[in-house]
């Protein structure tokens, strides 16, 4: 099972946006964005700008023909700031000219006048303030109310878990070209080539089938270009529809930084009554979310941090409520997980703080409250096809926490200076767009007349190996070797009316109507193989390995002679079909109903050095058990499990989203922006695949791309632990991600510091 | 202005009028080879990853080092092999051992970052046996995956780097050794001949008009203002060979403005005179940026968080500066007046550094503690030197990064440390008066009651790891 992009990779020889040959006379764009977090616009002056030689064009909201309108959800984000700025890095004008160089010392010497407004960054500051950017939501089942009493303990706090930058390899960028008729064609890296299109048709007041969009792959999305690369494409779009020129546009590190929002930061407040053995009796949060400047995806993400804040848990009386705050950043967005390791990180702050006040192993109270098959979870689904307590158990048996618990004892009482601690960290996440109507994709197929195929899809290719699930699934259904199968870029001439490809689900949909769109072309094979054959039953037809056989025998027909009969036969060989996920269901009024398709489970355990002297730390292992159902393709699968954990990690240690109280991002480069690097990496990575088949999955598979990053959660609490190894005490705040500062600066806090109390 | 620029990009002689200012990146990828992408153009992700070859005469033979092409100027590269990716894909479709082992791992998924992991790679194995480099994930300490997470890149390196035993062929064999073994296609083996045809001159340094800046390695200049740099009076100190090498003459150790961090930190002397140097390697950036990175645009970047310079503070050394007439001496330690301005006048440069020979019982270390603790500036590090006698501190030289306007050498606590016993009680009394000496501020890389304390803890950290057995300890650090 060859992932057959890679080979092009590793001889750099796939194209991404910026390497496309691009006609001579393309123009080149640069975004020119609000130097002030607040504020209104009272004086925009381009002159000496536009004086420059070279310069063409700059374009302001008052060339936009249509709406000046990307909110996807809720209709509240401008292309283009028109009288007022709502956060640093707001895209006001896009200058156009000769050349890269130029366009950007353009932009330079546009000047604006701001007139300054209070500048608020903090999500529970824009709470106060009433700034919420849609009525607060609650999902709630049981009664906490009652259920208090019947507690033999109530703990209560707060905690914080800050943002994340996508930090996709392959910064932003599109190209527009203007087609015949009045059209346009846009290259666009992004997610979500419907959402480029329809948002594109508005803005430039064209109906959405004049927009050709085409996307060839992604270097990198995380989330990040699922609705925040819609602004890319529709500027160029503009620009070159009013020059009639094709323009490129792509974003400098910096920029992208600066001008695209990020994982949203979440202040919270928990309350968790539990027996005196462990047991959970009631569990209640309040989710502060900031938003950024306006809705982008936001009310989305909250919806799901609310649907995962009881994690792979039962409790029976749960109440949650999100407030999507309002603040002057860029408007953040998705990130794999989509507010999901959001909720779980207060639901584990909340159990570790239990277990501390209780004199209880943390784990105790996790393994005691798994969901059992059954399960009602406080949306009102039934957990079918549970792995909680399989993964966990799995987990144990393999990786043993009593040993590692002794070893850990033993290196902890002969070093004085260094400290190892280790955390468990299940996850449970549910499968399908929680917007119920999105759960739908189509798909392509082409059978040439010599019997090579063809697949085009709505999936979009990021690196998530979806294209090579979806040859897997086209050669099993054709019993064609994966040599002859070639998938094609994802066009909106092609697939109409797509889901962006998100959700962990790209690989579940499209393989569906990959897998539909095969089994037509297969049955008009199939009988026209019957009539070669001279045979009259259909149901002893069948092919393999590129060969006809009848009731079990081999016949001399081999597929491609098959294939240009059949095609002589003037019967079609292409199929188109469209899949949407059955079962599901979501009643918004009351929040209940089924909105996932499945779970997916599993259970990880992290071990960590701290360095007290330097306070630093290194992750020493990551084991995990995890639930992979029958996986298409282990070297894909295990490869999103790592680069998902090793994200999961980041967010909760290194990378740190720092802005000043004026709204400025401090960490706007790779320089002042940590990701992991190589060395960053556990030196053990030991991830077990569950293997139980998933009867809700294209051949029994289960979804892959977010889930695993929730297991980096155990990161925070390993290192947590470790420090109260050194001080002896448990007060380090519940604060993500925790920074070799905040490390060191607790551990001089302490008195233990050394070489001074003895 | 434009110059003659001669080099061999791939298998290809480009001999052109270039303007020399212009990133070897962008000159690249104008020739349509798409391989080598661009992330960050501040030399922070190594997509962006080229090899670099040149003769070495000790050696005779070629030697590649991975390089950012986003922060070198074409003039650096004047004279030697350039190689891409596209310089290291065999004829035909067919895969090379490292890229059909990341094929093998899955060591790719979207693609963006891999060919700089191929051709970092790719120059380790070419210097493998001969240069000391640490080890095979060491050379990609400047390659920055995000989807992949590293793991699977680890697993196809390691076992590329164990089925090939490039250890027993030094000189002479080993490019054919390598050619054979397809790590490199076969035209590498003519490049030796081709490089010494190539017409390149020694250009003599002369700084006698005003106000010029100078590029050495350019991995300051070209973050800070490449768009600049374009259109800027400079002047590349790269092709003067008398700022290059390190030397021992009688008492005193020089040390060529031109050295690259990796040649001092791999160089011989310097390992001799201060064992374990090496180890400090790895903190200061990543391969490619130390093999770019020079000693005289570390001191005369004036930055703070200077690493070689904190270290080279803590080494009592001297600058030499000219005017390519005169030359003069001053102190590394007065050499800092205020922020990034140092004594240099403008039409001087950096000839070399001296350091006197230490003598006796002598000890060094180097400390520094980052967000990310490989790739990342400082937010504080410090060097020690320091010269015992029984328990008597005879000597002491402590520097200090990030904790004021200038790399700081803290002159009041070396001379209360000065004739004293190493104990608890005189660490504790110094770092006291090292608070007096240090002015930090907040900014990204910590706040400054952070940086203070840090600076107090890796203070301690020299001395405990340094004199374990006067703290018992016992503890590796
Ligand atoms: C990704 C990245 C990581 C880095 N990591 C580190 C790190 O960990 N630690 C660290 O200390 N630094 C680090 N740096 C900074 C930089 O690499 C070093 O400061 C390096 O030593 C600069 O040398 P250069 O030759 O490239 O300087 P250049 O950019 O060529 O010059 C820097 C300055 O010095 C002047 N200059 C250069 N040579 C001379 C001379 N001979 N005489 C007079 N003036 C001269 C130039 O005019 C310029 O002002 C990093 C940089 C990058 C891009
Ligand atoms: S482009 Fe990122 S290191 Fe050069
Ligand atoms: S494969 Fe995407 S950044 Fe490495």
């Amino acid at each position: 099972m060859k992932n057959y992009d890679i080979i092009n990779h590793v001889r750099g020889e796939s194209l991404f946006i910026d390497d496309i040959n691009i006609p001579d006379g393309t123009l080149y764009a640069t975004v020119f964005y609000s130097p002030l977090a607040h504020g209104k616009i009272l004086n925009l002056n381009l002159n000496e700008a536009l004086s420059l030689p070279g310069v063409k064009e700059i374009i302001t909201y008052k060339d936009i023909p249509g709406e000046n309108q990307i909110g996807g959800i809720i209709f509240d984000e401008p292309l283009l700031a028109e009288e007022h700025v709502h956060f640093i890095g707001m895209p006001v004008a896009l200058v156009i000219a000769d050349n890269e160089l130029t366009a950007r010392n353009a932009a330079k010497k546009i000047k604006i006048e701001i007139e300054p407004y209070p500048v608020i960054t903090d999500p529970r500051e824009a709470f106060k303030k009433g700034d919420l950017i849609v009525p607060p939501e609650t999902f709630s089942c049981g009664n906490t109310e009652n259920a208090w009493d019947e507690c033999d303990i109530i703990i209560e706090g707060e905690c914080d878990s800050g943002g994340q930058e996508h930090l996709y390899l392959e910064t932003q960028g599109a190209i527009a070209f203007p087609s015949e008729g009045g059209g346009l064609k846009i290259i666009s890296s992004t997610q979500g080539p419907t959402t480029v299109q329809r948002v594109a048709a508005k803005v430039l007041a064209m109906p959405m089938n004049k927009i050709e969009v085409e996307v060839l792959r992604l270097g990198g999305g995380f989330g990040g270009k699922e609705d925040q690369a819609t602004p890319w494409a529709v500027l160029t779009a503009l620009a070159a529809m009013k020059l009639n020129s094709p323009v490129k546009l792509i974003l400098p590190r910096h920029d992208d930084m600066v001008m695209t929002g990020k994982r949203n930061p979440y202040s919270s407040d928990f309350k968790i009554g539990l027996k005196k053995d462990g047991k959970i009796i009631a569990y209640e949060a309040s989710f502060y979310q900031n938003a950024g400047a306006s809705a982008d995806l936001s009310t989305a993400i909250l919806d799901r941090t609310l649907f995962h804040c009881t994690n792979s848990y039962f409790i029976p009386n749960v109440k949650a409520t999100g407030y999507c705050c309002k603040t002057n950043l860029a408007p953040n967005t998705a990130f794999r997980g989509f507010g999901g390791p959001q909720g779980k990180f207060v639901i584990e702050c909340a159990i570790h703080k239990a277990a501390e006040c209780m004199g209880l192993l943390p784990s105790g109270i996790q393994k005691m409250n798994l969901l059992k098959e059954g399960d009602k979870f406080p949306y009102g689904q039934k957990a079918l096809h549970a792995q909680a307590i399989n993964s966990w158990k799995a987990a144990e048996e393999s990786f043993k926490p009593d040993e590692i618990r002794d070893r850990i004892n033993k290196f902890n009482s002969e070093n004085k200076y260094f400290k190892k601690g280790f955390a468990f960290m299940p996850i449970c996440f549910g499968i399908a767009f929680t917007n119920t109507k999105m759960n739908q994709a189509n798909a392509l197929i082409n059978i040439y007349s010599d019997g090579s195929v063809s697949f085009s899809t709505a999936a979009v290719e990021m690196g998530q190996g979806v294209n090579a699930k979806i040859r897997e699934v086209v050669s099993r259904v054709f019993s064609v070797s994966q040599e002859k199968i070639k998938n094609e870029s994802t066009n909106t001439t092609r697939s109409a009316n797509t889901s962006p490809t998100a959700a962990s689900s790209g690989a579940d949909l499209n393989c569906n109507a990959a897998y539909k769109a095969c089994k037509i072309i297969l049955d008009r094979i199939k009988h026209s193989a019957l009539e070669e054959l001279n045979k009259s039953d259909i149901d002893k037809i069948e092919i393999r390995d590129e060969t006809v056989y009848y009731n079990d025998i081999r016949t001399n027909l081999e597929w491609c002679v098959l294939i240009e009969r059949t095609f002589h036969k003037r019967i079609s060989l292409s199929a188109h079909a469209h899949y949407s996920t059955p079962e599901i269901f979501f009643d918004k009024s009351i929040n209940k109903g089924t909105p996932f398709r499945y779970h997916v489970y599993g259970t990880s355990v992290i071990e960590v050095t701290v360095d007290c002297l330097r306070g630093i730390y290194k992750i020493d292992s990551v084991r995990a058990v995890h639930d992979f159902g029958e996986s298409l393709n282990p070297v894909i699968d295990l490869g999103q499990a790592e680069g998902a954990i090793i994200q999961g990690l980041g967010w909760m240690t290194i990378e740190e989203v720092v802005h000043n109280k004026d709204g400025k991002l401090l960490s706007d480069l790779l320089s002042t922006y940590k990701v992991p690097d190589i060395h960053f990496s556990p030196e053990e990575m030991e991830i077990k695949f569950l293997g139980i088949p998933n009867p809700a999955g294209i051949f029994n598979s289960k979804a892959i791309g977010e889930p695993p990053l929730m297991y980096g959660i155990g990161a925070y609490f390993a290192i947590r632990n470790a420090l109260m190894e050194f001080t002896g005490s448990n007060d380090f705040p519940y604060s993500a991600p925790i920074t070799p500062e905040k490390v060191f600066l607790y551990l001089n806090s302490k008195k233990a510091v050394f070489l001074s109390d003895e | 202005m434009s110059g003659n620029i001669n080099f061999i990009l791939n298998k290809e002689l480009i001999s052109a009028d270039l303007n020399p200012a212009t990133v070897l990146l962008d000159f690249i990828r104008n020739k349509k080879l798409t391989g080598t992408k661009e992330g960050c153009k501040e030399g922070d992700c190594g997509a962006c990853t080229v090899l670099t070859g040149e003769i070495n005469s000790d050696r005779d033979e070629v030697i590649y080092s991975a390089v950012n092409s986003c922060l070198i100027p074409v003039q650096n590269v004047n004279g030697k092999h350039v190689v891409t990716i596209e310089g290291l894909n065999l004829p035909g479709k067919e895969l090379n051992p490292i890229q059909q082992e990341f094929v093998n791992e899955g060591a790719s998924q979207c693609g963006f970052c891999t060919p700089g992991f191929i051709v970092s790679l790719t120059g380790y194995f070419l210097n493998k046996g001969i240069l000391n480099s640490g080890n095979v994930i060491d050379s990609l300490d400047g390659n920055i995956c995000r989807c992949t997470g590293h793991n699977s890149i680890i697993r196809a390196a390691k076992k590329i780097s164990d089925k090939f035993d490039f250890a027993v062929h030094s000189n002479g064999t080993r490019y054919k050794f390598l050619s054979e073994n397809k790590i490199i296609p076969e035209y590498f083996l003519n490049i030796k001949d081709r490089l010494s045809k190539l017409n390149t001159f020694d250009i003599k340094v002369s700084s006698d008009s005003g106000k010029k800046s100078f590029v050495s390695g350019g991995t300051d200049l070209f973050v800070q203002r490449p768009d600049e740099m374009l259109n800027s009076e400079i002047i590349f100190l790269c092709n003067d060979s008398t700022l290059k090498g390190i030397f021992l003459n009688k008492d005193v150790c020089t040390i060529g403005s031109l050295s690259t961090v990796t040649e001092i930190l791999e160089s011989g002397i310097m390992n001799d005179l201060y064992p374990g140097i090496i180890n400090f390697a790895g903190l200061f950036g990543s391969t490619p940026i130390r093999n770019s990175a020079t000693l005289g645009g570390n001191i005369n970047n004036a930055s703070p968080i200077g690493d070689m310079t904190a270290l080279f503070l803590a080494l009592d050394s001297n600058v030499i500066l000219s005017d390519s007439e005169n030359k003069r001496t001053i102190p590394l330690k007065n050499y800092y007046r205020s922020y990034k301005t140092t004594e240099r006048k403008p039409d001087e440069y950096m000839e070399c550094l001296n350091i006197k020979l230490p003598e006796g019982n002598y000890y060094i270390n180097f400390e520094k503690v980052s967000k990310r603790t490989y790739l990342d500036i400082a937010s504080v590090n410090t060097a020690i030197l320091i010269f015992m006698e029984k328990d008597v501190i005879k000597e002491i030289h402590l520097s200090a990064g990030g904790v004021a306007p200038v790399p700081l050498y803290l002159a009041e606590t070396c001379e209360f440390l000065k004739d004293k016993k190493i104990s608890r009680e005189n660490i504790n009394k110094a770092l006291e008066i090292t608070q007096s000496e240090i002015s930090p501020i907040s900014d990204a890389r910590g706040s400054s009651d952070y940086k203070r304390m840090l600076l107090n803890g890796l203070i301690k950290t020299h001395f405990i790891k340094l004199f374990p057995e006067y703290f018992s300890e016992g503890v590796e650090l």
